[in-house]
């Protein structure tokens, strides 16, 4: 915008100027005709004026070609090589579109070096057109933007100013390097960059990939927060098979996190009211239970449920809060599945119970014990659970089936008949403050308990997935791994405790020991 | 049935808590007698500390922030200072991170710690039935 302003500015000025100088040019044309050819005086000044207005249009049409025409080239050059931007070649492309605007640096940088290498290897003898390849890396090399290429071996070869300077790296340890040897990256989900070289490597030619909210340690240990975008081009004739173009958010995203911090804060100080709310409804419940008539004990199992729902609310954030500050941790312990998970659902029967539904179990007699820290995987059945109840829609069933899967992992699913989801919209599920806009106006929630889960769920060395069909119901699922295999895994690592960690994250649970 | 079971399996264990959260120390006052405990309260930590000397609970359950002594000093005097170690299994509660420091020494001293705020009292009775 600031740009388009200062174009616009500067173009006026030449224009402005030019028309001074063009009023002073025909006072002079009009005072030689009127004073020595004698021209009558009111021609003189119809011809002077036509000719003054004549002259200043095709001066501004010429300044404004000349000032936009590079940016013309540009904007042609990009969207030529862009790729999946071909059929919109007629039109500009949407900066406004944050993607696509880093899409577009990308491929700029990869378009430069691929010139560079038809250069290299096809006109080295052009020495103006060797020059102009030159400049147009070097002018790369001075975006402000930190820029790492990437041979066919994943190994940085080339790496622009900005990312030397941001990564504050001696370029012995940047070139020559891994990615993952020169920077720590830290990915907020499984998608990491690795990964996805990797598939592009085995079976992609050219494509794009994008990230946000990803974790820059630099060696001095302080940590910046990048959204990276990245181009894969096959055996690229440059060496640059993979160009990774990093952008710094960390201002952006330290704003979301104080938020959520104070939050935290805020919650934290809820915990102990709730747990004294809980405290004194368990004493009702254990000293007044029986005595009570249906109605009032029917509105104690509310309360319960209110308070239980509250906590889980609580925990969710507090979590969240904990995963975001790297602070969260388990310890798994071994654990009989089949008890476990069936005492977890006799707590959430007075939820279901107070709504009218059917808890189905189907939980198979012959699960091995598992390794679990039963705290946080108390959150994901509640988590679950409530869920289910919430898109329950108008059916009265929730299926918990638990079974040791084909691949040795024990999995359990929570299946409703409720509305269910579009494809389009269970990719995002296990994101970070994601809601369904279908459904968002209708349901609260907070976007953290599926978010929580995979967390969760990733720590115990499981995986989570969903099944939904729109209208039909959903089946959520999550694996946890056999005590024996865990254990298996500890004596060969050497660790004496099970503490896992993942996305680098450390604990906080433990303290909850005996 | 499960509660029967407990509470002649405890059979009468003497429990001492130092806390001076009313609510917290009402409640579970309450749930320990009632899973068949024998409690004794005290809100002061200076107090607590002398009833704690006397040697005469299986379990104390001690508050880090107390008046009079603060709860890491009572726990200093009856473990790494202690004149004549005690049999009592010592559970710290708290509900505030602890510093680096203090979470040390709480490790070192304590038999077990936990968190006042995410505890409700039956989950209290549960982990002091298990705690040997």
């Amino acid at each position: 915008m600031d740009h388009s302003k200062r174009l616009r500015a500067q173009v006026y000025t030449y224009i402005a100027s030019a028309l001074i100088l063009v009023s002073v040019f025909s006072i002079i044309v009009w005072y030689v005709l009127f004073e020595f050819i004698g021209v009558d005086s009111f021609l003189a000044i119809i011809v002077s004026f036509v000719g003054l207005i004549g002259f200043s249009l095709i001066l501004s049409e010429l300044v404004l070609k000349a000032v936009l025409e590079p940016l013309n080239a540009l904007v042609r050059a990009i969207m030529h090589v862009a790729p999946g931007h071909e059929n919109s070649s007629s039109s500009p492309p949407n900066l406004e579109n944050v993607h696509t605007g880093k899409e577009l640096i990308n491929n700029m940088a990869l378009q430069v070096y691929q010139l560079a290498s038809y250069g290299s290897s096809q006109s080295t003898n052009d020495s103006s057109h060797r020059k102009e390849l030159i400049q147009a890396i070097n002018i790369v090399n001075h975006l402000p933007l930190p820029m790492l290429v990437l041979n066919n071996e994943r190994i940085i070869t080339n790496a622009s100013e900005s990312a030397i300077t941001y990564l504050a790296a001696e370029t012995s340890k940047l070139f020559g390097q891994t990615l993952e040897d020169a920077v720590r990256l830290t990915f907020p989900s499984d998608h990491t960059l690795s990964r996805w070289m990797e598939e592009c490597q085995k079976n992609k030619v050219t494509t794009t990939g994008f990230w946000e909210r990803v974790r820059v340690t630099l060696p001095d240990q302080t940590e910046k927060q990048c959204d990276l975008s990245a181009h894969y081009n096959r055996d690229n004739p440059s060496g640059a098979d993979f160009i990774i173009t990093m952008f710094d958010r960390t201002e952006h995203y330290q704003h979301d996190d104080d938020s959520l911090n104070f939050v935290a804060m805020a919650v934290h100080e809820l915990r102990t009211p709730v747990t004294m709310l809980r405290g004194y409804i368990e004493v009702f419940e254990d000293e007044l239970g029986d005595t009570l008539s249906e109605e009032l004990q029917d509105f104690m199992h509310k309360m319960e449920v209110a308070a239980g729902q509250l906590t889980i609310f609580v925990n969710n954030i507090l979590n969240v809060a904990r995963i975001e500050q790297n602070q969260l941790m388990m310890q798994l312990q071994e654990a009989d599945w089949g008890k476990a998970l069936n005492s977890m659902l006799d707590d959430m029967q007075i939820r279901t119970n107070i709504n009218d539904i059917v808890l189905e179990r189907h939980i198979d007699e012959n699960i091995p014990t598992v390794g679990i820290d039963r705290v946080s995987i108390y959150e994901v059945i509640a988590n679950l659970i409530d869920n289910a109840i919430k898109y329950r829609g108008k059916s009265k069933k929730i299926i918990v089936t638990s079974k040791v899967g084909g691949n040795g992992l024990v999995h359990t699913t929570v299946q409703d008949f409720g509305v269910g989801m579009p494809s389009s919209v269970t990719t995002n599920l296990f994101e970070k403050f994601y809601r369904n806009h279908r459904t968002r106006n209708k349901v609260s929630g907070t976007g953290l308990g599926l978010y929580l889960t995979k967390a969760i769920i990733s720590a115990h060395g499981g995986q989570v997935w969903v099944n939904s069909k729109e209208g039909e119901g959903s089946t959520f699922g999550f694996s946890v791994v056999p005590y024996a295999q865990l254990d298996k895994e500890l004596r060969e690592s050497g660790d004496k405790e099970i503490i896992r960690q993942s996305h680098g994250w450390v604990k906080n649970h433990s303290m909850y020991r005996r | 049935m499960d509660q029967e079971q407990a509470t002649t399996e405890q059979g009468g264990r003497k429990v001492l808590i130092i806390e001076d959260e009313y609510f917290i120390s009402e409640l579970y006052v309450r749930a320990l007698k009632r899973a068949g405990y024998q409690v004794d309260l005290t809100i002061d930590g200076a107090i607590g500390l002398q009833k704690a000397q006397t040697d005469d609970y299986d379990i104390i359950l001690l508050d880090i922030m107390v008046p009079t002594i603060t709860g890491t000093e009572i726990l200093e005097k009856l473990r790494d200072k202690a004149e004549e170690p005690i049999r009592a299994k010592i559970i710290v509660t708290t509900n505030l991170e602890q510093s680096e420091e203090n979470k040390a020494a709480i490790e070192r001293q304590a038999d077990a710690y936990i968190i006042k705020a995410e505890i409700t009292p039956k989950q209290l009775v549960e982990f002091l039935n298990s705690v040997g």
